[in-house]
């Protein structure tokens, strides 16, 4: 009914895989690595900056927050961040094509 | 000659008037003696002290003296010890006597659809549209239930007139009922109605989590409504965070700044992926006598402009009227006290529109 309806994850890849991969609604397939993910961290004590983040960085869990968002505990224990679905489709995704754009520019 | 299996499919027919499921399948009827004509039944009771005893005896009577060749009925009722009502708990969280598996809005898969009622500001009619709106539904024949997640402003157990503690279980709430609503309140749980409610975060969290998760609103039910606060503050934000899926019905008055503040309401909503499912206008306008005209006091078109830019649909127009005070002062929603009031009508005609636009599965 509602004309702009948000992307959602239709296949969510697990904690253990090398590289986290999200399959959406649109079709589209999206790659993360899990520093990165991290690093981008939406939450309000992570926006000034989140310090070292270790390469070996990975989600212990994850899970749906809604019908909007996802979230993860990370092993350095942090887990306050909440990674809406746009967010993840639009602005993080490191799939071949949108990876090299954000190099890009 | 009466067979044990005769009474035993007579008894699944009782329900346990707060689980709303039957005593075979709870696994509440302990022992059948059949001897000729005469039956007796023992039962245990999930609770001592049991405030609707009677009603289960009743019904077994009824049920088993139904059974051609019975002409005497006795029943016996014990209470469950600490393990049998673990067992108990155990099956309303989803064991062998949940036919649809684990029974929780936490799911994604809930067959319940889930419409949350809100409003930019307060005072608009949101509390009244919500018990209008389920005892619509109710009359319907569908089973529906209202969680009063206006926390701060609680008003649906005046508004339904239903007051006292629902009973717990273990870990499980039971909700109160009444006209064939189910409801639970922060107002059934403080230790006086009129009680100031003062929130810290968290608390706050826990009992909207609680009210979701943890009450027993039984895996029949098929639409939950939630009154929300007014405006767009944390417990809007922890109920889209709780739930996989839900839907938003917004309320607003014909006024041009009422309209103004609900749209923050569905900014909120398209945020956190809620569907905006339609939009209510309450107190549109007012007809001093049946056959006057009409008198536009807030102004007029407010809903309808409101519904447009969203792009769904306007369900009704809610006349002023004094009724709906009254029913709700009065504790009975207008759809039952003035079910012919154009008031009723219009509340109608919004549940009849929310129950197209949200079909649930057939029952099985
Ligand atoms: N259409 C109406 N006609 C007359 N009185 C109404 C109408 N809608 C609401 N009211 C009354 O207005 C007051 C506020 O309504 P309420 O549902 O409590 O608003 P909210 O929940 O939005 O704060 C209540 O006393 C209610 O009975
Ligand atoms: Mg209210
Ligand atoms: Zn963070
Ligand atoms: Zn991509």
């Amino acid at each position: 009914m509602s004309p702009k309806r948000m992307p959602t994850p239709v296949e969510i890849g697990s904690v253990t895989d090398k590289t986290l991969t999200l399959v959406w609604s649109d079709g589209h397939r999206s790659t993360y690595s899990w520093p990165s993910l991290r690093i981008h961290c939406p939450c309000a004590r992570c926006k000034d900056g989140v310090g070292q983040i270790p390469p070996t960085i990975r989600a212990m869990s994850m899970g749906r927050v809604g019908a909007y968002a996802l979230r993860f505990v990370w092993s350095d224990g942090h887990d306050t961040g909440i990674y809406p679905f746009p967010l993840l489709r639009f602005e993080l995704c490191e799939c071949g094509e949108h990876g090299r754009e954000r190099e890009i520019s | 000659m009466v067979t044990r299996d005769q009474v035993l499919d007579a008894l699944r027919d009782v329900e346990d008037p707060e689980l709303h499921k039957s005593i075979v399948e709870l696994d509440m009827v302990r022992d059948i003696g059949i001897q000729d004509g005469r039956i007796k039944v023992d039962a245990l009771l999930t609770i001592s002290g049991c405030p609707l005893r009677e009603t289960i005896v009743e019904s077994i009577r009824t049920k088993v003296g139904a059974i051609p060749g019975v002409h005497e009925v006795e029943v016996n009722l014990g209470v469950m010890s600490q393990d049998q009502r673990q067992a108990l708990i155990g099956k309303l969280h989803g064991g062998q006597a949940s036919p649809r598996g684990r029974s929780s809005f936490l799911t994604p898969e809930t067959p319940t659809r889930i419409i949350a009622v809100a409003s930019g500001k307060g005072g608009v009619g949101k509390s009244t549209v919500t018990v209008n709106i389920a005892a619509a539904i109710a009359q319907r024949g569908h089973k529906v239930g209202i969680i009063d997640a206006d926390v701060y402003g609680f008003s649906i157990p005046k508004m339904l007139g239903v007051h006292g503690r629902p009973t717990l279980i273990d870990q499980m709430i039971i909700p109160l009922e009444a006209h064939g609503i189910r409801v639970i309140s922060i107002g059934f749980l403080l230790p006086d109605e009129d009680q100031a409610v003062i929130w810290r975060g968290p608390m706050l969290h826990k009992t909207l989590t609680t009210f979701i998760g943890e009450v027993h609103w039984g895996e029949d039910l098929e639409y939950l409504l939630l009154d929300l606060p007014p405006g767009t503050g944390d417990v809007s934000l922890t109920i889209a965070q709780t739930l996989p899926q839900s839907y938003m019905l917004l309320v607003t008055t014909p006024q041009e700044a009422a309209a103004q503040v609900a749209r923050r309401a569905a900014k909120m909503a398209e945020k956190v992926n809620m569907e905006v499912i339609g939009v209510i206008e309450n107190m549109s306008y007012y007809r001093p006598a049946p056959d006057a005209s009409a008198v536009y006091i807030f102004g007029q078109g407010g809903g309808a402009a409101l519904a447009k830019e969203l792009e769904v649909p306007l369900l009704a127009q809610i006349p002023l009227d004094t009724p709906i005070r009254e029913g709700s002062d009065q504790g009975i929603p207008v759809v039952l006290s003035a079910p012919d009031s154009p008031a009723a009508k219009a509340f109608r005609q919004a549940a009849d529109l929310l129950l197209a636009a949200l079909p649930v599965p057939a029952r099985g």
